[in-house]
């Protein structure tokens, strides 16, 4: 047989993969004083000195190459971030963006961003006025004023579809009395309007007026090249959209995080997609990433692999346990019997949290009992406070019996369980609950079974729990299928307890989770316990808000807009009530409350919290040191979060 | 006349009725899906951390569902859906609204074309060549350690042999970058510098979807052309003193060739759907992961967009298969 014929055409198709692979555009490098057209000239990096070594085309020793946490751009070419979802922790975030304030969870404050202050209201909440920093200016040289706050909202209230159209449907009127001064007026009191302005994983950002007055339709304006308000200006990027290059702005030092904190010291921030974990382990053990958020698994791998590799904390358990989320389990509280109390603290104390912790992250975590995360300020105002309160919390058997289900000592055990696995624990008892949590709730299966058999329940010849009707009780657990992330670890670690309580439970791994969740078409669900709270600010208003009985669908299959449990208590709507007339900076009244709607939350119970979110951060110390570590925590420490640019200035290059 | 009438005609209406039948149960199924465009876009936007109250939220899903005319009745949204797509246009997804479909399709479909291409058709030349030579020269040395060579390879799961080659040829042995279409920060030109980035980044997912294709083909091959080995008319030509070369050629691997057309046609229609987990393990730009993304988010215009052109290009790829197969089949014209 001839291989003639085929010769031909393979030439031919390999010919035709060279074209069709040069066929997108080209990486866009994109020049930084050019403001509405986009610019595609290519402007290579400068050539560096012959020694400088070059990883990716950039010079390693000025460059920090970060993973980009949500996975590849859908519109790299897009900047409008004002319109739908754009991947902004691909620097957009990071780098380009100043909001008007930024919440700093590790430290536990609020930094007035492009605000000089914070806000400041009038009594019944009407009024709104911002104090602007001064000497700010855009990318371009073009000076940040009032101007371009007060024609951000005006635009923003009045084109339908870009995001946050419809909260800014509450102002009444917005005007600058002089160029560094906004005033909002409100239709209705708001005193937690400039949240909308508050960054935390996203805000409000404010348009540059004299790029966005020129455009005719917004919606689909790409604003390409982007103005940078941050100290880094777009380099270029993939048009496949798998990195993102910055670069630093001359002008740094006229913007509020070169006001602030001085210099960023890589010139070049380069955010790179791994989809694979086994990718980015490869890339830090190769010293091609310097930033990475990995699994458990991944992170120690490389911390096994690469000698200069560290983690948040330097000894087990690694893990950023500072993060301000709350994992755990999310009853439908309009579904019997996750509608019963006492069926869900039976629930609660059929779990042992030392196995749990165990089967989740290997005990790599922070135990937390309130619906509220273990950041250091909510340990200081929330936890330390309410620790007495929780020691008497009792709860009633029925027959006079009581029980007290606090236990102070889980995090002992815990530690006790991470020194028999081998790894080093912390001899100081301080040191213990800053790292495994202050106390979570009993393992109690003998008081879980008289709840519910005070509520009807009845165990089978098998040992397995029957419904109050005599039908086994059956349910399923709702878990987003990425088995990286928490809500399946939480999933199932709380499948194997129940099941070992004697209930008859499955995980429900599903694509559509968020669809059912939306929905309320699930029994348990590890979607968030509970919605974030601010993290760097004492105020819960959001996180009870989403509790709030005014917003809850009771027909099971209808979307459901606040949190995912439907649960509400007209205790917590009074609670609600008065946060929303307590002014944000009056944080004694607030912590006072704050405490008052946690109380409601152990009492009922909506949602089962298990462990503040742990981030398996890796970094590799080879070109960059001075990470915002455990022992060193002067910044949040992720590199997807928006203050990101605020640890830039700290960091120090090795010279290597 | 009579080849138009009773072969051509009947399978250019089949063709028409496939196609418009695969692109309307597209059209229906991800609409009966529990999920919902809207209601991704809200998830993914409040798992930003930004706060939304709730009030606020609702009325910005009625907001969008009325800009995006999810607010229309089903046939309302499916006539549209023709009318806009024989002028050629998608329509704009709804999760990277206001990108147009066709574009973000654009974006992907070279690399998917470019890889997937090359490779289904070279596995397929050298996969049957090897089966077809294994299965009828069957006591050749060389041909059996070829044949454990492929036997070990093709039950690896495709995951674990693409993690396997970036490990031995882009960690152990750095021959090879381990993701990525092209060096980050490369300017993308038609010089050979450049075509040289593009092939060293294409090696291994090259390499890996080749290897099981290779084994695919020629274990398949293998089986077929051992069944057509004992056929009368390949006796017959051995007892004539045909020439041994000759047989195998223009007999056994020309009447084996027949099946595996038909599958090679089917593979290059696959290809439109892309390769997600050559995607994912080395981050190689495709279509693969803009389907998986548009399903995982009800992206229906997205879905609608990569679905039709993977249909139509299947059913014109059997249609053309079709009209060929009576050059290579001389039975098909006598009957």
């Amino acid at each position: 047989m001839s291989h003639k014929p085929f010769a031909l055409p393979s030439l031919l198709l390999i010919l035709f993969w060279m074209l069709s692979a040069c066929a997108p555009a080209a990486p866009v490098v994109v020049e930084k004083e050019v403001v509405v057209e986009k610019v595609v000239t290519p402007t290579p990096v400068p050539a560096p000195p012959k020694e400088e070594k070059i990883v990716m085309g950039f010079p390693r020793s000025e460059t920090l190459f970060a993973q980009q946490l949500t996975g590849r751009a859908g519109t790299p070419d897009n900047f409008n971030e004002w319109v739908g979802w754009k991947n902004r922790d691909r620097g957009m975030a990071q780098l380009m963006n100043e909001p008007l304030w930024t919440i700093e969870y590790a430290v536990g404050e609020v930094i007035n961003s492009l605000a000089a202050a914070p806000p400041q209201y009038n009594e019944d909440f009407t009024q709104m006025t911002v104090k602007l920093r001064e000497g700010v200016y855009w990318s371009d040289g073009v000076e940040f004023t009032a101007d371009d706050v007060v024609f951000t909202i005006e635009k923003v209230k009045a084109t339908e579809g870009l995001n946050y159209h419809v909260q800014l449907q509450g102002v009444k009127n917005v005007y600058a009395p002089d160029k560094y001064t906004v005033v909002v007026e409100l239709a209705e009191p708001n005193s937690r309007f400039h949240t909308y302005f508050l960054d935390r994983w996203g805000s409000l950002f404010i348009m540059p007026k004299h790029v966005f007055e020129k455009v005719e339709d917004i919606l689909t304006f790409q604003y390409n090249p982007p103005l940078s308000l941050g100290p880094y200006v777009l380099h270029s990027y993939d048009p496949a959209g798998f990195w993102t290059a910055w670069v630093l702005r001359d002008d740094w030092d006229r913007t509020p995080t070169g006001m602030l904190y001085g210099k960023p010291k890589p010139k070049y921030v380069v955010f790179v997609v791994y989809q694979d974990p086994a990718s980015a382990v490869i890339a830090q053990v190769r010293h091609e990433l310097d930033a990475a958020q990995l699994t458990l698994e991944a992170l120690r791998a490389v911390l096994t692999q690469n000698p200069h590799a560290r983690a948040y904390r330097r000894e087990f358990p690694w893990v950023v346990n500072t993060d301000p989320c709350i994992t755990g389990l999310a009853f439908n509280t309009l579904k019997p019997p996750f509608d019963n109390r006492e069926v869900r603290w039976a629930l609660t104390l059929a779990i042992d949290i030392i196995s749990y912790s165990a089967n989740a992250m290997d005990g790599a975590l922070m135990m937390s009992a309130l619906l509220t995360p273990s950041v250091p300020l909510y340990l200081k105002e929330y936890y330390e406070r309410m620790e007495p309160w929780l020691r008497d919390f009792t709860l009633d058997l029925g027959g006079g019996e009581t029980f007290k289900p606090y236990d102070p000592e889980a995090p002992f055990r815990l530690a006790e369980y991470a020194r028999s696995r081998g790894y080093v624990v912390p001899e100081d008892p301080e040191e213990i609950k800053k790292t495994f949590g202050y106390g979570w709730w009993k393992y109690a299966p003998d008081v879980a079974a008289k709840l519910l058999e005070k509520n009807g329940f009845t165990r089978g010849r098998d040992g397995k729990w029957l419904l109050p009707d005599g039908t086994p009780w059956k349910f399923t657990v709702l878990t987003d299928p990425n088995p990286g992330h928490h809500h399946y670890q939480n999933t199932f670690a709380a499948v194997q307890e129940w099941r070992k309580f004697g209930i008859d439970v499955e995980a429900n791994v599903n694509e559509m989770w968020s669809t059912l969740n939306l929905n309320g078409q699930f029994d348990v669900s590890t979607a968030w316990p509970a919605y974030e709270p601010w993290g760097g600010h004492v105020d819960l208003y959001r996180t009870f808000d989403n509790w709030n009985s005014a917003y809850v669908e009771r027909e099971l299959g209808k979307p459901h807009y606040g949190h995912l449990s439907r649960w509400s208590d007209p205790r917590m709507d009074q609670i609600i009530a008065a946060l929303k007339a307590t002014d944000w900076n009056d944080t004694e009244r607030i912590i006072e409350l704050g405490i008052e709607g946690l109380k409601i939350t152990v009492e009922e119970m909506p949602g089962i919290p298990t462990y503040t979110y742990v981030g398996a951060l890796v970094w590799d110390t080879y070109y960059w040191t001075n990470w915002p570590g455990a022992e060193n925590i002067y910044a949040q420490p992720y590199h997807h979060w928006p203050n990101f640019k605020y640890m830039l200035p700290f960091l120090e290059p090795t010279g290597r | 006349m009579r080849f138009v009438r009773r072969y051509l005609i009947p399978r250019l209406v089949q063709y028409v009725l496939v196609t418009w039948l695969g692109i309307t149960v597209v059209f229906v199924i991800p609409r009966l899906l529990p999920s919902d465009p809207i209601e991704s876009m809200v998830a993914t936007l409040q798992a930003q951390g930004a706060y939304r109250d709730p009030a606020a939220v609702k009325q910005m899903v009625d907001t969008l569902r009325d800009m995006y005319g999810l607010e229309a009745g089903l046939l309302e949204q499916y006539l549209s859906f023709w009318k806009r797509l024989l002028s050629g246009d998608f329509g704009p997804s709804y999760f990277s609204f206001p990108t147009p479909v066709i574009e973000l399709i654009g974006r992907s479909f070279p690399w998917t074309i470019g890889l997937l291409l090359t490779t289904t058709v070279l596995s397929w030349i050298i996969g049957n060549v090897t089966g077809g030579l294994s299965g009828y020269f069957t006591g050749n040395g060389m041909l059996k350690i070829f044949d454990g060579i492929v036997m070990f390879v093709r039950p690896i799961p495709y995951y674990v042999l693409g993690l396997t080659l970036v490990i031995l040829f882009a960690y152990l042995l750095p021959l090879f970058p381990f993701g990525g279409g092209y060096t980050i920060g490369a300017q993308i030109a038609f010089t050979w510098d450049f075509i040289k980035d593009v092939l060293r980044h294409a090696f291994l997912p090259a390499l890996s979807l080749s290897l099981l294709g290779i084994a695919v083909n020629h274990q398949t091959m293998r089986l077929i052309i051992q069944g057509v080995k004992e056929e009368d008319y390949i006796r017959y030509a051995k007892i004539a003193a045909v020439k041994e070369q000759t047989i195998f050629s223009r007999y056994a691997m020309r009447n084996a060739l027949l099946p595996q057309i038909t599958g090679l046609t089917l593979s290059l229609g696959q290809i439109f759907g892309g390769a997600l987990i050559t995607e994912i393990v080395f981050s190689y730009p495709g279509l693969g992961f803009l389907l998986y993304r548009a399903v995982v988010n009800s992206d229906y215009n997205l879905i609608m967009g990569i679905t039709t052109i993977s249909i139509v290009a299947i059913t014109t790829l059997i249609l053309i298969v079709d009209l060929l197969y009576p050059l290579f089949d001389p039975r098909i014209r006598f009957r």
